[in-house]
């Protein structure tokens, strides 16, 4: 690109030392101007960021976007997709630089700094945007309350569950019946053991420790009620561990478990090399289409819980709190996650929408007969009730510590009580240093 | 070199193909994958290294699911912008601190050291801000500057001007030639060996930079090729067959551009005098 | 001997580009970081000041110690094959056989090869039912648990280092011996020097400034590894974080929306300065050696 050249030396030359004059200024992250207000016309340009939604929706964000627009004549919206990977530094920059998008694609964990830090809305505050509260089922809108933040912030917007996936075949070789796959804990671990014994330690259950979703649903009392400490050692969780620790001695649990990342796992699934692991409905067509041979063993059942309440995973629209023109931003995000609109990207992929009565349609609730249908009405009725039971409040941090100790527990260098108390007292003191 | 041995000869090539075993086996492996149809189990175990019934529809997919060739041509845009940039500013940088003496020389190359030991991953985000501050936010001159002219490449280029023997330049110096007329006549025709390495390794990390992209481009359009290429992974893509092939796509030109720039590496300082 | 002093504005101007762009993108922005070392600084707050208290706090995290230690047993057993290995293969590959232009494309694959690309490679290999499991299991040994054992991680991670150093340094020597004066080889075989001494009295004089360079490059390098480790022993760190590296610390604690940004600080700083001691330490070396 001869031609570009001599320009852009010329521009690199000239903005370095204005660059110099701007970083004397430059110190610390911007964060935090003053609200604007929620109230008023709907006009103006906004941006609008997904999270890896373009491969595979652009078409049906694009159509969204022009009915949008078509309907309010006097606004514009631009849409911006992240790819999958770093997008929490992506808002890192753009929240620390005070250049938030207006509308901006969020699971709960990331939505609970940006509402720390008060650049995201909140939505039970303005009347403006609490008034569709009743639209969406109260766990999903319970899913996005920020604990000590005093309200919701972001609107739900698609849910997705978490079902267990298991090798028929390997079931079957260790003479179990693989159309009775296990319901809870006790028989999962039952079922491990004897997978371990009968494959002679070949064929281990699970590929990866117990996450925190796996406490939430063994019972165990994560948080206290104001989300200010953990909890997760008490007994039910010593119990839990204990139990693992007696798995991965047993070789129920893979001999690379400390160290999968939940893709490596999921590979090993798919390789055929264990014989259960958790995924979401959308693994489904991945299974079909990469590994043909594993798909004709596969059994899906819903994931061991003890406590009657199944998790959920789920994304919402927050909406910036510096957004110039906030009520075009609020119209916008209300409008994706709409009851017709969230409907209709559920017909579009296997995730469900999170308004409510939506889950009663035909479409979730009539088994078609097809293996897909199947798999859908199940989850679907699967939701009923479900919870986010990551909390809010753990960061990547917190996780790893969790992750850290229960690999220390495993190797026998502390007593899983030990582990477990360990990584609570230190994940309290980050939440408390906050 | 024509007086090699058969033994010897022999034995050199023994020792090539089994490095090349160890170096390009597992990139095969990669190229394998992309050529295997959607009715392959691409997760057989063991694995099967050659595809049962080879297609190239991967690559079509690939252009499919993102504007792989838009995405291309901006990382070759940002890649050529910083092989130019590195070229001049590291060549120029590497002239002044090896081969002519004034005060603060030695801080001048103390700093360049210096910001090679930095952490980038602890720099991004003040990079980010500096960027939004100059507005260049979300164009392709804010993933160029910060790596314009990289230390690494400078200190090559030191390494290089500073094996130069002075004798070359002595003859020029009486002649009468400024400092100028030096650098270009005699010092970067002897060094064009270095240079192409700098040239390579400018256009690699340009082309391979994940993080600051991403961090500082938000329109998809200007997306360079790896951030775009990240869109086949995650929740929704999970074929690897097209990761393969957008790999590949990926790792492509910086095979072509290394192999057409590998025989200046033989251009040391002896033939560059004769000829400069 | 040297060429003349310049008094003039001209060593300045050759300099200008690259001063500019490294004191305005690179050491101008780590001056904030080494402020936010001294502060409680978050992602999306500034923070107060808080003097050395992330530094003491240093030197009680159990994490850290361990992270100095890995990094710093990196560089000692990483760098003597980085400066080694890609020197013989560029000797190897330097003459015009037939053939050996292919040959030095090919070695440098691994080097234009995406690491994550790279690390799923490895992973397959060395997974305890992978190519290199069944080689062993084949000739009548046990089976290795590469990828669960922190060690054995931690010396996977360094021969993945070595491998991707090798296409990647061997430009940089293949360039240097572009310098060495074929007549002093010639000269040297007619005196009947074997291979062994060719290269122990022509070519590693001749290249030793090279060799330095490469081997302070790759010193600083390997002190700051992060994409080995992270992708052979995942975003933990190994086992336990066993594995964990002082920039994998950095961008544990540091990244994310609620990362703690002034204590990541204070660990590049740490970072900084021991870089930077190594890197004078092999300089000096390079200078001793100078002397006689």
């Amino acid at each position: 690109m001869p031609s570009a050249r001599p320009a852009r030396r010329a521009a690199a030359l000239a903005v370095v030392p204005a660059a110099l004059s701007l970083l004397l200024t430059a110190c610390g992250p911007g964060v935090g101007g003053p609200a604007t207000s929620a109230e008023g016309p709907v006009e103006g340009d906004i941006t609008f960021q997904t999270w890896n939604l373009r491969a595979e929706f652009k078409d049906y964000f694009e159509t969204l976007i022009d009915e949008f627009e078509s309907r309010h004549p006097d606004v514009r919206v631009e849409w911006a997709d992240q790819p999958a990977e770093n997008y929490a530094d992506k808002l890192s920059a753009d929240a620390g630089s005070g250049s938030l998008p207006d509308v901006i694609n969020v699971s709960p964990d990331l939505a609970y700094p940006l509402a720390d830090a008060g650049v995201i809305m909140n939505m039970d505050a303005e009347r403006a945007t609490a008034k569709y509260r009743p639209e969406y089922t109260k766990e999903a809108w319970d899913g996005y309350e920020m604990p000590g933040l005093g309200g919701t912030y972001a609107f739900p917007w698609y849910l997705n569950t978490g079902p267990l996936f298991y090798n028929k075949a390997l079931l079957e070789d260790a003479g179990l019946d693989p159309e009775k796959p296990p319901r809870d804990y006790d028989a999962l671990f039952r079922y491990a053991e004897r997978i371990a014994e009968r494959s002679e330690g070949r064929i281990p259950t699970l590929a990866a420790t117990p996450t925190i979703e796996n406490f939430g649903r063994y019972g165990v009392r994560l948080m206290n009620e104001d989300a200010t400490e953990f909890t997760y050692n008490e007994p039910a969780g010593v119990e839990l561990l204990t139990r693992y620790k007696k798995l991965y001695e047993q070789g129920g649990l893979d001999a690379q478990a400390l160290t999968n990342t939940p893709e490596k796992a999921g590979q090993k699934f798919l390789k055929q090399r264990v014989a259960m692991n958790p995924g979401s409905a959308l693994d489904l067509a991945n299974f079909r289409n990469n590994a043909p041979s594993l798909y004709e063993n596969l059994g899906i059942t819903k994931a061991p819980n003890n406590t009657g309440r199944p998790n959920m995973y789920l994304m919402g629209l927050a909406v910036s709190d510096q957004s110039e023109h906030k009520p075009a931003a609020i119209a916008f995000a209300h409008f994706v996650t709409n009851k017709r609109n969230q409907e209709k990207f559920g017909h579009q992929t296997a995730v469900f929408p999170s308004t409510r009565g939506s889950l009663d349609k035909d479409y979730w609730s009539e088994d078609d007969g097809t293996a897909a249908g199947r798999v859908r009405v199940n989850s679907a009725q699967s939701l009923d009730g479900a919870v986010n039971y990551q909390p809010v409040v753990m960061n990547d941090e917190m996780e790893t510590i969790l992750r850290n100790e229960i690999a220390k527990a495993l190797q026998g260098d502390k007593s899983p009580k030990q582990a477990l108390d360990d990584a609570v007292a230190e994940s309290n003191k980050l939440l408390r240093k906050h | 070199m024509k007086r090699m041995s058969r033994r010897e000869r022999i034995l050199r090539y023994a020792l090539l193909l089994l490095v090349l075993v160890i170096t390009i086996g597992p990139f095969l492996w990669q190229l394998s994958t992309s050529l295997k149809s959607p009715a392959e189990d691409v997760y057989s175990d063991p694995p099967r290294l050659l595809p049962g019934d080879p297609t190239l529809e991967n690559y079509s997919g690939v252009a499919e699911i993102i504007p792989v060739w838009d995405y291309a041509l901006n990382s070759l845009k940002v890649a050529a912008a910083n092989v130019v940039t590195n070229c001049v500013g590291a060549s120029l940088a590497g002239y002044a601190l090896a081969r002519l003496r004034f005060r603060g020389r030695k801080i001048a190359g103390l700093l360049f050291v210096m910001a090679l030991l930095v952490p980038l991953e602890s720099i991004i985000i003040a990079q980010f801000t500096t960027m939004q501050q100059l507005e260049l936010n979300n164009t392709l001159v804010a993933v160029v500057l910060p790596g314009a002219v990289g230390a690494l490449n400078v200190l090559l280029m030191r390494n290089a001007f500073q094996a130069l023997p002075y004798e070359l330049e002595e003859a020029a110096v009486i002649d009468g030639a400024n400092v100028w007329q030096r650098f270009l006549r005699i010092g970067l025709p002897a060094v064009r060996g270095t240079l192409a390495v700098v040239a390579i390794f400018a256009f690699m990390t340009a082309w391979d930079d994940f993080l600051w992209p991403l961090i500082v481009l938000s329109d998809s359009e200007n997306f360079t090729l790896t951030v775009g290429l990240n869109f086949l992974h995650g929740t929704f893509q999970n074929d690897p067959r097209l990761v393969a092939a957008g790999t590949v796509i990926a790792v492509a030109p910086l095979i072509v551009m290394f192999a057409c720039l590998q025989r200046y590496f033989f251009r040391g300082v002896g033939e560059g005098a004769v000829k400069g | 001997m040297r060429v003349r002093t310049h008094r003039t504005v001209s060593p300045w101007l050759f300099l200008l580009p690259g001063l500019a762009i490294t004191l305005a993108f690179n050491l101008y922005p780590f001056l904030s970081t080494a402020y936010k070392a001294f502060t409680d600084a978050r992602t999306l707050t500034a923070g107060s000041w808080v003097g050395l208290e992330n530094f003491r706090q240093l030197l009680s995290d159990e994490l850290f110690w361990v992270a100095l230690r890995n990094s710093l047993l990196y560089v000692a057993l990483v760098v003597p094959f980085t400066v080694l290995l890609p020197l013989l293969l560029a000797l190897l590959v330097e003459q015009r056989i037939p053939g050996v232009a292919f040959f030095r494309s090919a070695f440098y694959t691994p080097v234009v090869a995406s690491v994550v690309v790279v690390g799923l490679i490895w992973s397959w290999m060395l997974d305890d039912r992978g190519l290199v499991n069944s080689l062993l299991v084949t000739l009548g040994a046990d089976r290795v648990n590469f990828l669960g054992d922190q060690w054995l991680l931690l010396f996977s991670a360094m021969a993945l280092t070595v491998w991707k150093g090798l296409g990647y340094y061997m430009i940089i020597y293949l360039a240097a011996l572009g310098n060495v004066p074929r007549e002093l080889h010639e000269a040297a075989a007619v005196d009947g020097a074997g291979p062994v001494r060719r290269f122990v009295s022509v070519t590693v004089p001749a290249v030793r400034s090279t060799m330095v360079l490469v081997g302070a490059l790759s010193s600083v390098a390997a002190f700051k590894v992060f994409s080995e480790v992270y992708l052979l022993a995942g975003p933990d760190g190994g086992p336990a974080g066993a594995d964990t590296t002082l920039v994998m610390l950095v961008q544990r604690v540091g990244t994310g929306l609620g990362g703690r940004v002034g204590y990541a600080s204070a660990i590049s700083l740490v970072i900084f300065a021991i870089a930077l001691a190594l890197m004078l330490l092999v300089l000096r070396a390079d200078r001793k050696e100078d002397a006689p």
